[in-house]
């Protein structure tokens, strides 16, 4: 019984540990022409608008911050970031359809909105 | 992040058990609410926004331990988050949902003395950031603060000290150290600071079936670190907690307990959601295999 326990213990943690990795597919009919932001830099809890310019048919947009947050979806999109966000931020857009996929990056820094007296 | 939406699972404050007899099995499900609104910078409410936010969060955890020899319990628990939202005034609100961590843990009955009425139960365990991590609502991926798992393996080692004090009266203590591995993918680079928690317990039996505890426990998180080495200065908290339990003991073993988290100093780097308050239910089931056994032999022999 104890065996079982340990071995079960051992297996759960190697599985756990395996992680899966993203990458690009291929851009099929896609090109991104431009990615831009009405206001960079900004302080933090005030907001940017964020556009992608994309030529493709059917064409769907995904957004990802590595710290901040959107609001709306779309090709023209909400980007705001608190405190906890303060720095050089990444915002990836995917832009995608059934032929393929393809993502570009912009980066938006973000300053404290605390300024001591 | 703000603690209002800490990533990862709560820290379940229920009065903490010493290691388990061997061969004894308990499964416990808790249901926890918290709510969150307050700024805070430093020890002070920050009222120079202009907006406001609160959070509420709605959570489940099933844990199981069992006794496996009399010196060594093995522990795991679940966590599953109903929402974890955000709600920002004047804005839709950001909802996340689904599972959260799973933490596995070795409990060692270091020593026991039934006589004097004294434990120590160190223990070491680890956690899997096995839910979600990467939702999405409309190809928009939400913020790291409403995402259901913290994504970062995590390694704790604790111990839990237990002394009876007079026929009904015990008193405890708990330290923990938690410590966060580095979160590194193609654009995400994270690592939240490690967290100290200790707790100090005391435990009156009211009647033979209720139980009172108080607990006043102290939450540490160090600050966490971005890309470049960049410390994250509105992250990282100092939070004392008064935690009153009240646990109910019915036939059979079966527990239910019910208490609360009432933050009583708070301290944020920077400016931060502060925690406001949370209340939870647990329903705890112990079997005791070597009992059941033993009451079967008995059984057998008399017929």
């Amino acid at each position: 019984m104890n065996r079982i326990i340990v071995l079960l213990i051992i297996s759960v943690a190697v599985l756990l540990s395996c992680t899966k990795e993203k990458t690009e597919k291929g851009a099929g009919d896609i090109q991104i022409h431009s990615l831009s932001c009405t206001l960079n830099p900004i302080e933090a809890w005030d907001t940017t608008l964020i556009t992608v310019e994309a030529t493709g048919s059917d064409l769907q947009y995904g957004w990802e911050a590595n710290h901040g947050d959107f609001k709306g979806s779309g090709k023209t999109i909400k980007y705001a970031a608190g405190e906890c966000c303060v720095g050089l931020n990444t915002i990836t857009c995917r832009v995608f359809n059934g032929t393929g996929e393809v993502s570009d990056t912009i980066m938006i820094r973000v300053t404290t909105y605390y300024h001591p007296k | 992040m703000a603690q209002c939406c800490a990533s990862g699972n709560p820290f379940i404050s229920d009065a903490e058990q010493p290691a388990l007899q061997s061969r004894v099995l308990t499964a416990a499900l808790t249901y926890r609410y918290s709510h969150s609104e307050q700024f805070y910078h430093d020890d002070s409410p920050y009222h120079d926004l202009n907006f406001s936010q609160t959070a509420n969060v709605n959570y489940t955890e099933l844990q199981l331990a069992y006794g496996v020899t009399k010196w060594l319990t093995v522990m795991g628990d679940l966590g599953y988050f109903f929402n974890k939202t955000l709600h920002t005034e004047g804005q839709d609100p950001m909802r996340g949902y689904g599972l959260g961590d799973a933490a596995l843990y070795l409990k060692f009955n270091l020593y026991s003395n039934a006589k004097a009425r004294f434990t120590i139960s160190p223990s070491i365990g680890m956690k899997f950031p096995v839910g979600v991590f990467d939702q999405e609502v409309d190809n928009v991926k939400l913020p790291i603060s409403v995402q259901p798992s913290s994504g970062s393996f995590k390694y704790l080692a604790n111990v839990f000290i237990s002394k009876g004090i007079a026929k009904k009266m015990a008193l405890a203590g708990f330290v923990s150290y938690e410590y966060a591995q580095l979160i590194e993918s193609e654009n995400f680079y994270y690592k939240y600071g490690q967290q100290w928690i200790g707790a100090l317990y005391f435990n009156y039996r009211i009647i033979k079936s209720l139980s009172l505890d108080l607990q006043l426990r102290n939450e540490y998180r160090a600050k966490a670190k971005r890309e470049n080495q960049e410390i994250v200065e509105s992250s990282g908290y100092d939070v004392v907690y008064f935690t009153p339990q009240l646990t109910y003991a019915f036939k059979h073993d079966w527990y239910l307990s019910a208490f609360g988290d009432i933050p009583i100093y708070k301290y944020y780097n920077g400016i931060q959601m502060s925690f406001g308050y949370a209340l939870s239910l647990r329903l705890t089931r112990k079997i005791d295999f070597l009992t059941i056994r033993a009451r079967r032999q008995a059984n057998k022999q008399s017929e």
